[in-house]
């Protein structure tokens, strides 16, 4: 009883006139000469008690309906495969560039600059286009599970928290539209990301979804405050790295001992950092859109661990209901009307 | 069946059950009303963190201020707008999010709109005109209406002879540039490295004038003027550029050159009554329930029996 509640509970007041029928007599009086001449009639006065009952139940239909009696909005907690994933996505100039590292060539309407349709394969894309496109996709393919955006250039930018609104987490991926911003700094990125977990039950499994095309130094006290949150907040971690051409990658070992270190190699040494946490920690490099869809595919699949969620039960109106009552006693009212008798 | 007839008792009831039929046939009508999609782009440079705005009796900054009015402002829109938020910073805004709708989404513009930070600035500089004309060509192609929230504080100062042009977009997107702060300058609340604040921005911490480009002065009259080593004269400039206070003329007119209309901020309920009047809504057609007026007819006719 205790998620029913009122639209307009001032209307309730209404519900005094629920004793009315007790006051007053729906029946014409009728002058009669003797009334003990009448004699006792078990049926008429069961069916008085019976037209008192029906009124007082009409008025308490009526007044119940008009104060917007209704269910409140629930949630009913439900097991289904999913997880609640935070992306952090990179907005760094350079993800406005293809996978070739250039500003990409004409509007990608997948056709070439002779009008044939190209199949994707000359077509440009950015990527973050590409990215764009794959996450909504991946989006879609989540029913159950609680996504947050946070994205990061060189300050983080807190974008949706955790939820289940999926217009809200598109809205937010088509927003990634707009130009890029500018420098990448990571580390800072990392922590509001993680930031989105707490506050949040530890249920079913917590994926820390990182797309970025590049890495930067993270700096010993940021390095030290993010291994401490990682363990914390128990997060998986996927880092689908979009490497441009040309550029070194996160798993290529440095030629040169001389190039080994962070400020050469931040990719790797990114991942290096990534692999020390002792977390589950996966990364994918992907060169073009079809290595990114392989990625996604992949984190799809393996993130279907069993979840308990909670399903919205949105509101329900039970003023109808009551309307639908009144209608019945109002029939049965007006059918015990002519059962009266009259003398004219 | 006669007297029955005269009876006005059996006619009410006859009467309320034909308005209940009635009821359940057309529960609703179709009524049109105004939505809005929205896209609030707020400013989120160190100007706005200066505190002249009081809540409860505490001085609040005006990100602060706007934040709450935003918050405010997604709850009284009607079902069926839209709000996005996106932030200024620098010369160029980010659309965090584009418009939503506010109450499915409410919960989500309500986490997000709390987030908004001055750490999330991506750059210092805070080139207003520049970011709206930036806000707006971003906004030109879509169809949402923009409410640009600053205090009109362009640093470092501008030099008049490089003027923003907003010909080219006047009038294409239609909106509100809404001015936050006071008229009266406050001191902006310096922070350091860590978030930790440390005072306040003192006359040295901030340049007083434009030194870019070319002086917008007659050279002859600049004190000092060398052409080369000295555009702006030998005299470093004092002003009062590291205090701010609302920019209320210079808003005022860069909305009379963007084509948008302009409001200063004080309340939040305000703030919709001004969204509702600068006629930027779109007519939405909705079912509003009219049960009420068959139930209020319906009580009237069962009380009526009982007197």
């Amino acid at each position: 009883m205790t998620d029913l509640a009122f639209e307009t509970p001032w209307a309730l007041m209404g519900l005094l006139l629920i004793f009315l029928p007790l006051l007053r007599s729906p029946m014409q009086a009728t002058t009669y000469p003797w009334l003990d001449i009448i004699p006792v009639d078990p049926l008429s006065q069961l069916i008085n008690v019976l037209i008192r009952v029906l009124a007082m139940a009409a008025f308490a239909a009526l007044f119940l309906g008009l104060s917007g009696l209704h269910r409140k909005a629930q949630h009913v907690e439900r097991i289904g495969h999913g997880a609640h994933i935070v992306m952090l996505l990179d907005r760094s100039n350079s993800m406005d560039h293809s996978f070739a590292g250039k500003a990409p060539s004409g509007n990608d309407d997948g056709r070439d600059a002779g009008g044939r349709a190209t199949q994707g394969a000359v077509a440009e894309q950015s990527k973050a286009d590409a990215a764009r496109h794959l996450l909504t996709q991946f989006v879609d393919h989540r029913p159950h599970d609680l996504i947050g955006i946070a994205e990061y250039s060189t300050s983080p930018l807190f974008v949706m928290s955790l939820t289940e609104n999926k217009q809200a987490i598109h809205a937010a991926i088509d927003a990634t539209t707009t130009p890029a911003l500018a420098y990448t700094n990571i580390s800072k990125g990392l922590s509001m990301a993680l930031s989105f977990f707490d506050h949040q039950p530890v249920n079913g499994s917590r994926i820390l979804l990182l797309v970025s095309d590049g890495a930067a130094v993270i700096d010993p006290d940021s390095e030290a405050a993010l291994r401490v949150l990682f363990k914390q907040q128990q997060v998986r971690l996927y880092w689908l790295f979009l490497r441009t051409d040309n550029s070194p990658g996160i798993l290529v070992q440095p030629d040169d001992p001389r190039d080994d270190n962070a400020q050469a190699m931040p990719e790797l040494y990114l991942h290096r950092f990534f692999s020390s946490l002792n977390i589950p920690y996966h990364a994918y490099e992907a060169e073009n859109p079809d290595a990114m869809q392989k990625a996604i595919n992949d984190i799809n699949q393996l993130e279907q661990m069993p979840l308990h969620y909670l399903q919205a039960i949105p509101k329900q109106d039970l003023s109808g209901l009551c309307y639908r009552w009144l209608t019945g006693l109002i029939a049965c009212l007006l059918g015990l009307k002519f059962c009266e008798v009259r003398r004219i | 069946m006669k007297p029955l007839l005269k009876d006005y008792r059996a006619w009410c009831l006859a009467l309320a059950l034909m308005l209940l039929l009635l009821m359940a046939l057309f529960p609703t009508r179709m009524e049109t009303q105004s939505v809005y999609n929205l896209m609030a782009v707020v400013d989120i440079t160190r100007s706005m963190n200066a505190e002249d705005y009081q809540r409860d009796g505490k001085p609040i900054s005006r990100l602060e201020f706007v934040k709450r009015s935003l918050r405010e402002l997604a709850a009284s829109l009607p079902c069926q707008s839209k709000l996005g938020i996106g932030v200024f910073t620098e010369r160029r805004s980010s659309i965090l999010f584009e418009p939503i709708e506010v109450c499915a989404g409410y919960s989500e513009l309500d986490k997000a709109i709390a987030a908004l930070d001055w750490r999330m600035a991506w750059a210092a500089d805070s080139r207003i005109a520049s970011g709206l004309l930036n806000t707006l060509q971003l906004l030109s192609a879509k169809d949402t209406n923009v409410l640009f929230m600053t205090d009109g504080q362009e640093a470092p100062p501008l030099n008049s002879r490089y003027k923003t042009d907003f010909s080219g977009l006047k009038g294409k997107v239609k909106g509100l540039i809404v001015g936050a702060g006071d008229l009266q300058a406050v001191a902006i609340p310096k922070f350091d490295q860590k978030g930790q604040r440390i005072g306040v921005y003192g006359p040295d911490d901030v340049p007083h004038r434009s030194s870019f480009g070319e002086s917008d002065l007659n050279p002859e009259k600049i004190e000092g003027y060398d052409a080369r080593n000295a555009p702006f004269g030998k005299q470093a400039a004092i002003g009062n550029e590291h205090q701010s206070a609302l920019q209320e003329n210079y808003l005022q007119q860069l909305a009379a050159e963007s084509g948008l209309a302009y409001h200063r901020l004080q309340g939040s309920d305000l703030l919709y009554e001004a969204v509702k009047s600068a006629e930027i809504g779109s007519v939405s057609r909705v079912a509003s329930d009219i049960r009420a007026y068959f139930i209020v007819m319906v009580l009237v006719l069962i009380v009526v029996i009982f007197i």
